[in-house]
């Protein structure tokens, strides 16, 4: 029954197991699945695709301009891609508060004339706001990650139409992030009391709790089994 | 098939039914339930507001939050190593099985791999976490619909698994025993041949209740035809796991994609059942505590020896990038969006647990059903409320 | 029972009061996240079997129970209904805290929505501390929980009286007073 792996890596090529029901998908080389993914979108976006990144057989991501987010949603679902994964948003801001180990007591550090850049992960952005969902296709056994930038006045489509489950992704990246959907049926609060103020996954959202109080935790980095018998650094990087 | 087109029929012109009645300005006078938030037939502190005409239930939605924790938030205050300790509580009745996609996901960034040995037993522990979870869920379903009995043989035979899971990890709900990189600890003397044992036990524990529950007709009348979901509607809802399967469709991520997880190893069957009723999403998740059982005893006969950590640095920074890693969890697709830039901590962690998307199709479903079909339905999608809020 | 809140009642009659009392507790559950399967274990599984200590887990709500375990997350969106629930329960009452999310927020001490304790909304007298305590943890403060109640002096606690224990000096009784912490000392 075990067989040993057939590859040596393993985050390789697909490999199904033999009790699978289902067409078993060629892993072409160079990933031409993925990059016909991208043709196929570009091909309905034109110009609005702005920028793509792949992984070959691992993973893709594409940016979309923000006025074809909407369009977006309806040409993955007509490729095929009906499974709705999820759907978020990102704030790209570097926290002001770093991330709030330090004793609060201490004076503040020199403001570091680099951490207010705003630096935008795969695909590149513009914006401090970037939606990203994920959906699937369930025949051909791949996934893609869509971005897009969130204008300054804070509103997007709606993906409703295109993915009924979108509704209350929408509703929690709202609550979050104060992202407004064009065409919801109803924005309310998911998760917070009614009273509740602010945006907590925003980086400027601060943690009260933390500001009162250091965060013993950094300190205790234990000691991996890999490195027991090198002696222990102190505190750099072994 | 012609039955099951005959109930989807039904079920379709009953939601119909209930929208049209919206319209109707002659209705019979309207009531508001409110079930929840605390109440014995919710797994936690769900809240379901229903409008009822009669006993047919026009408009229902769930309110959730009563449980929202704010991980995704704390995660960014937390390093790397410190998050698992966090999202072990997602799904509480599965926690080893949260660990595992944010560890693989931080090790993809990182572009390592456990050794073999680490990757075997990382499999096992997440097989039996399915079974402590799901065999909750088996004698839960019981109480639901009014049998106390499973419930307590839920809980003695749960009791097997979780000291399988106290021996390997030393802690029998929040194990915390995954780390970048590998395991915290080999397994101890003796367990392999004690787990042959519980999955025996366990496997004649998915007998009684299938003789005791499947096979009552009060279970079946209950759950025959209830809550039909169809697949494209389950898809778009984002629906996974044993409630997508119940709806027909063949898909599952142990088998459908390459992790560095020793599943495909393993011999097993993925359960479909074409109907999509509250039945088959119970009966394939049965069918899946046995198949786990199965893939336990394929995997402890045949672990690697070897180490079971990797060389990974004493201080863990995750370089900068993007990474998604799910994994098929007791409850669905549960997978983590790991956003790193390079430093101690992640950048912003999405969490895209199961019971979120599986919940949020209750609106849809709970349309023109009857009062005591509510709690069925609820107890067949089987949510866990820390997987809804986070 | 018209003896007790009218007066002083003789203390070998208090006592056999409190010791029917104490094993009569019906507990109601108000489990709240994960350590609400470890108490279900402690009260509904075969292997820890509450029941043989004198406390009935089956109340049809909290108006009929003497006794809560609040265990688990208590968020600020929840808070108002925990105490909804403390106020409807009938005098005398008392409050188990069950895990460090419900003692002190655990976890997400830092989060935005979490209450920092049950303490903060109702009076807690047995606090049991882990993430999630054993079972036997949270049968141990039962245990504790009896115990205390044995010494208690109800009618003191019905008109109101500063102290409650039977102990002789205040001192004592204050002491006894001090909220019980399985595994531990009084807390500082
Ligand atoms: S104390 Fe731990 S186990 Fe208990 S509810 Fe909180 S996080 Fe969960």
């Amino acid at each position: 029954m075990p067989q040993p792996p057939s590859s040596p890596s393993w985050w390789g090529v697909a490999r199904l197991s033999d009790t699978s029901t289902d067409t078993e998908t060629p892993a072409l080389p160079g990933d031409g699945l993925r990059e016909g993914i991208v043709d196929t979108l570009r091909r309905d976006l034109g110009e609005q695709l702005i920028d793509t990144y792949l992984l070959p057989q691992k993973d893709l991501w594409v940016r979309v301009a923000s006025e074809a987010w909407a369009i977006t949603g309806r040409s993955l679902k007509l490729q095929g891609f009906d499974y709705f994964c999820f759907l978020s948003a990102i704030d790209w801001m570097p926290s002001p508060f770093g991330k709030g180990e330090d004793d609060p007591s201490a004076p503040p550090a020199e403001p570091d004339p680099e951490a207010g850049a705003i630096k935008q992960g795969y695909t590149g952005g513009d914006t401090r706001f970037q939606l990203f969902a994920r959906v699937t296709d369930l025949k051909r056994h791949v996934s893609v990650t869509i971005k897009a930038d969130v204008p300054e006045s804070l509103t997007m489509p709606t993906w409703i139409p295109s993915y009924a489950g979108a509704n209350w992704h929408e509703r929690e990246t709202h609550e979050m992030f104060g992202i407004l959907f064009d065409g919801h049926p109803d924005l309310r609060n998911l998760y917070l009391p009614g009273a509740f103020e602010g945006f907590p996954l925003r980086k400027d959202f601060p943690l009260l709790s933390r500001m009162v109080k250091p965060w013993p935790g950094i300190v205790d980095v234990e000691p991996m089994p890999a490195n027991d018998d090198e002696t222990p650094a102190e505190g750099g990087e072994s | 098939m012609t039955m099951l087109n005959e109930r989807q029929q039904l079920s379709y012109i009953a939601a119909q039914a209930a929208d049209a009645r919206l319209n109707v300005e002659l209705e019979t006078e309207g009531m508001t339930l409110n079930i929840g938030p605390q109440h014995p037939a919710t797994h936690g502190t769900l809240r379901i507001i229903a409008r009822l005409d009669g006993e047919q239930v026009i408009w229902a939605e769930p309110v959730a939050g009563y449980m929202h924790r704010g991980y995704e938030k704390l995660t960014e205050v937390r390093t790397f190593p410190q998050v698992t300790t966090l999202i072990n509580r997602i799904d509480w009745l599965g926690s080893f099985a949260n660990e595992v996609p944010f560890i693989l996901a931080a090790e993809q960034l990182m572009d390592i791999e456990a050794p073999p040995r680490a990757q075997y037993i990382r499999t096992i522990m997440f097989e039996l976490s399915r079974i402590a979870n799901v065999s909750l869920f088996l004698g839960d379903l019981g109480v639901q619909l009014g049998a106390i009995t499973p419930v307590f043989m839920a809980f003695r035979d749960r009791e097997y698994v979780l000291n399988l899971i106290e021996g390997a990890t030393g802690g029998r709900f929040h194990p915390n025993f995954d780390r970048i990189g590998g395991l915290k600890d080999d397994l101890p003397k003796g367990w392999i041949d004690e787990t042959k044992q519980v999955m025996k036990k366990l496997r004649q524990f998915c007998d009684e209740i299938e003789d005791l529950l499947f096979g009552n007709e009060i279970f079946q009348s209950r759950t025959r035809g209830v809550g039909i979901i169809p697949a494209d509607i389950a898809k778009s809802y984002g629906m996974s796991g044993a409630n997508l399967r119940a709806s027909g469709v063949d898909w599952d991520l142990r088998r459908d994609q390459s992790l560095p997880m020793a599943w495909d190893k393993a011999d097993f069957k993925v359960w479909t059942h074409p109907d999509g009723d509250s039945w088959a999403r119970c009966w394939v998740r049965l069918q899946e505590t046995r198949e786990a059982t199965k893939i336990v005893d394929q995997l402890v006969d045949s672990i690697p020896s070897g180490p079971v950590m990797a060389k990974v640095p004493r201080i863990i920074k995750v370089p900068e990038g993007e990474a998604w890693v799910s994994t098929e969890n007791p409850l669905g697709e549960m997978g983590y969006y790991v956003v790193s830039k390079g430093d101690l901590g992640p950048f912003r962690v999405k969490i895209r647990s199961a019971s979120f998307n599986n919940i949020s199709i209750t609106p849809w479903v709970l349309k023109g059903v009857y009062v005591p079909d509510i709690i069925t339905i609820l107890a067949s999608l089987y949510f866990i409320l820390g997987d809804i809020d986070r | 029972m018209g003896l007790v809140d009218r007066g002083r009642m003789p203390i070998p009659l208090t006592k056999l009061f409190n010791i029917g009392r104490s094993y009569s507790m019906w507990v109601y559950q108000w489990g709240l996240a994960c350590c609400a399967i470890e108490m279900g274990a402690a009260f509904g599984s075969p292997r820890y079997d509450v029941m043989r200590l004198g406390v009935i887990p089956l109340p049809a709500s909290p108006r009929q129970a003497d006794l809560v375990v609040v265990s688990g997350t208590v968020t600020d969106k929840m808070a108002p209904a925990v105490r909804r629930l403390y106020e409807q329960m009938p005098e005398p009452k008392y409050v188990i805290s069950m895990g460090s999310c419900a003692n002190c927020g655990g976890p997400y001490w830092d989060s935005y929505s979490v209450t920092k304790g049950v303490d903060q909304i109702i009076p807690v007298d047995v606090y049991v501390p882990g993430c999630p305590p054993r079972p036997e943890a949270l049968l141990e403060g039962i245990v504790l929980l009896q115990q205390r109640i044995k010494n208690e002096d109800m009618g003191a606690k019905w008109r109101n009286e500063e102290y409650t224990s039977l102990q002789k000096t205040a001192a004592r009784a204050a002491a006894a007073e001090q909220p019980i912490v399985v595994g531990g000392g009084p807390i500082e």
